[in-house]
């Protein structure tokens, strides 16, 4: 890989997760550092510089969600991904909602966890593009500025609301949109507890963009969380999916240069 | 307190008290006049000893005393020389005194003995000629008449005041066993108390109180023979009456219209009272009940509170080690250079850690349910979507199956807890497929009807029993046809019912060869449609 390695640091107050995700990590050419409460990741994340990091939400101490908005105080780009369990829904609601990136469910598999760290870290990484710059995932196509969607070349029909939704979705795309944010940015602040609306109209939007609505592919539910456009890298070529550490129906992201970026 | 300051005499003192009120007993009236109730009744306690004999000589001193305060005022007025009508004013102010507070005859005896007196002694003087006068006759005719008059309606005005005193003395009684009851330590069967407590405050010869529940009758006082068959038999063939000949009263001891126990009495009580101490003695029987149940109840929350404590610490102590082992066997597969064997039982770890995690993750929801820690938070959900996300949260069990889903009200809405919901149609869907015959189709269904929405989950496997199918819900439950077929615990289901319950619903199975297996949760669901 011609990228540097990415430097990750693990927070975790339980010693057999941080010995667990380590060798691994190492094996994988990340380089890794560790800490075990909140206050001592901010002091390291002070002291050195590092791409990522894994942030679990229950510690002692000043807990994961406080030592998160302190990093975001300082570090509004780093990407944080949180590490959660099963039924703590409203901290992982909480977590995205200050800034994480995304949330990983313990218990996790490494897999999925690395593919993840890579993907938040592509993200920041990636130039920065402008707002009305065409998004193409997969098959699907989206024009910001003729407010028009296709796939695979056809043109797909929506609503106003519903092209918002897949808009705000695809912009993120890769990442969880919670609920409470996706409504806020399609309808307003007043509407963010309809989540049944939101349910209503991306039935609406699988239906006609995905080729089985019942199994979608690009518009994912996050249970009890949000929803999450698929990565453009899930439907890159499969070989270098798996070379990335990747599941098989794996990415490459891909964005079309912005307008000003092209010229 | 009067009652108890009776002591065991109380029995005597007021059964005599009742029986007293009837006859005339002019003289006690002042006593009750007075307000005091324990001299009184110890005024007629006193009276009764000396039996009915004092009664008539009573009578007849009262007569006297009359007849005498009539002759001195006659002849008072005779050598006086006052004309009749000043004496008959005098005879009246005799005559009044006597009808209140002696009664109706001894007044009529004294106002006639007066018209004799006063006759015999004008009829003395020569100057008197009723026939030559006859307005003298005239007057004390009217005298007669008026003293009559009079005499009847103070009769009747005491007769009232009587009536009024025992109706207030039956209150007080009342009064005091409700106080009673409510008093009552209702950590112990209620039945003895109660009987006691009527024997005493009722002042009874006897008393018997079955209690139906319990079946068991408690007795008070002196029973000749044994109450108990009397008093089952009242209660079994619901016989309420009173028969003055043995001064038994039966009761139907009801809690509305169901018969709970029953009650004989013996002894002098009105049918009311019997009545209103049977109504009394059902309401704490209830009361009785209600409290037990209570207990129970609380005992039960406790119970479960702590099971389901010791519970979410487990399955959150679990958590740590299965992300850690979870974590490191991915790992290894991450790291590579694995041999085919090794990666085999690298996979093996995954896979099991999965089974684990999925397990404490249902305990975790089982013990939340059921310390009712689960906050419900309805919201309006349609149900299609809910299907969906049920579908999609199962798509990889779902690959290898075929499933149908049929909703023949795409629009319908539920009012329901999503989470849950969706915790409750997975459970189905799951187990449709762990138990589904290979190559059948799983069906999902919802449908609405009398303002619930019925959500369905068919397939065919094998039959469930008839006599498991409603513990099939109960938690631990494992079906005998299903425990060596598939992976399970026996919690899912009770989960299911559990989430159905809290949403006012309920659940049930159908199972038979030709149709197959359906499991049905049936959740309110007044007529809501979307309104997008």
């Amino acid at each position: 890989m011609s990228q540097p390695a990415i430097r990750i640091l693990v927070v975790d107050d339980e010693s057999a997760i941080r010995r667990a995700l380590r060798p691994p990590l190492l094996e994988l050419g990340f380089q890794v550092a560790e800490a075990s409460r909140g206050e001592e990741a901010l002091q390291l994340l002070r002291a050195g510089a590092y791409d990522a990091v894994l942030l679990d939400i229950n510690m002692p101490g000043i807990g994961g969600i406080e030592t998160l908005r302190r990093i975001r105080s300082f570090a509004p780009r780093l990407p944080i991904l949180m590490l959660t369990v099963r039924d703590q829904e409203e901290d992982k609601v909480q977590a995205l909602d200050l800034g994480a990136d995304d949330y990983v469910t313990k218990p996790f598999s490494t897999r999925e966890l690395i593919a993840r760290i890579r993907s938040a870290v592509r993200r920041v990484r990636a130039p920065v593009r402008s707002e009305d710059a065409p998004i193409e995932i997969g098959e699907i196509r989206l024009e910001p500025v003729k407010r028009s969607v296709t796939k695979r070349g056809e043109l797909v029909h929506l609503t106003r609301k519903e092209f918002d939704i897949l808009h705000c979705l695809m912009i993120r795309a890769g990442r969880v949109v919670t609920y409470a944010r996706l409504l806020t940015a399609v309808w307003g602040a007043d509407c963010r507890e309809e989540v049944e609306y939101l349910r209503t109209f991306v039935r609406q939007l699988r239906k006609k963009i995905e080729d089985d609505p019942s199994n979608p592919l690009y518009l994912l539910t996050d249970v009890y969380v949000g929803y999450r456009f698929a990565d453009a890298q899930m439907f890159q070529d499969p070989d270098a999916a798996l070379e990335e550490g990747l599941p098989a129906r794996t990415p490459e992201i891909a964005l079309e240069p912005a307008p000003e970026e092209a010229s | 307190m009067a009652i108890q300051a009776a002591g065991t005499r109380g029995a005597f003192d007021a059964s005599f008290w009742r029986a007293s009120l009837k006859p005339a007993r002019n003289r006690e009236v002042g006593v009750w006049l007075a307000g005091t109730y324990i001299p009184a009744r110890f005024a007629f306690g006193a009276r009764r000893a000396r039996g009915s004999g004092l009664r008539s000589l009573l009578f007849a001193l009262e007569c006297a005393l009359g007849i005498v305060a009539v002759i001195l005022v006659a002849a008072f007025a005779h050598w006086s020389g006052w004309l009749l009508p000043v004496a008959v004013v005098l005879y009246l102010l005799i005559v009044v005194p006597t009808a209140l507070l002696c009664g109706f005859w001894q007044a009529v005896i004294v106002s006639l003995s007066a018209v004799v007196v006063h006759s015999y002694l004008t009829s003395r003087q020569l100057q008197f000629n009723p026939a030559a006068d006859p307005a003298n006759s005239v007057t004390l005719v009217v005298f007669v008449l008026v003293a009559l008059v009079v005499s009847r309606l103070s009769a009747r005005v005491t007769g009232h005041a009587k009536e009024a005193e025992s109706w207030g003395g039956q209150m007080h009684d009342l009064y005091e066993f409700t106080r009673r009851t409510l008093q009552m330590n209702l950590h112990v069967e209620p039945g003895p108390q109660l009987a006691e407590l009527v024997h005493e405050i009722f002042a009874l010869e006897a008393v018997a109180v079955f209690d139906a529940d319990l079946h068991d009758v408690y007795q008070a006082g002196l029973w000749d023979a044994d109450p108990q068959e009397v008093a089952q038999n009242v209660y079994y063939f619901e016989t309420s009456d009173d028969d003055p000949a043995t001064g038994l009263g039966r009761r139907v001891v009801r809690l509305g219209s169901v018969p709970v126990g029953s009650l004989v009495v013996r002894g002098e009580t009105s049918p009311l009272t019997n009545n209103a101490i049977a109504s009394l003695i059902a309401i704490t029987f209830d009361r009785y009940r209600a409290f037990a149940n209570e207990s129970r109840i609380e005992t039960e929350r406790r119970t479960e509170q702590l099971r389901a404590t010791v519970l979410d610490s487990l399955a959150h102590a679990y958590k740590t080690p299965l992300t850690a082992i979870r974590a490191a066997s991915t790992g290894l597969g991450e790291m590579g250079r694995l041999s085919p064997g090794q990666a085999d039982l690298v996979a093996l770890i995954d896979e099991q850690t999965d089974l684990l995690n999925d397990l404490t993750n249902r305990l975790l929801t089982t013990a939340r349910l059921d310390a009712g820690e689960v906050a419900i938070h309805a919201v309006p959900v349609g149900v299609g979507s809910l299907i969906e996300e049920v579908v999609a949260g199962l798509r990889e069990r779902l690959a290898s199956m075929k499933v149908l889903i049929d909703l023949p009200d795409d629009d319908l809405v539920v009012c329901c807890d999503h989470q849950l919901m969706v915790m409750l149609l997975t459970q189905y869907v799951d187990n449709a497929c762990k138990y589904s015959i290979f190559g059948t189709t799983v069906t999902i269904r919802v449908t609405h009807a009398n303002a619930e929405a019925i959500f369905s989950v068919h397939s065919y496997g094998p039959v469930i029993p008839m006599s498991d199918r409603e513990r099939i819900f109960d938690r631990y439950f494992r079906s005998s046809t299903y425990s060596n077929r598939a992976a399970g615990t026996g919690i899912g289901l009770s989960v299911a019912k559990r989430v159905a319950l809290i949403h006012g619903g309920y659940v049930w199975v159908t199972s038979d060869e030709i149709e197959g297996t359906t499991f049905f949760a049936a959740i309110p669901a007044p007529a809501l449609k979307r309104c997008s």
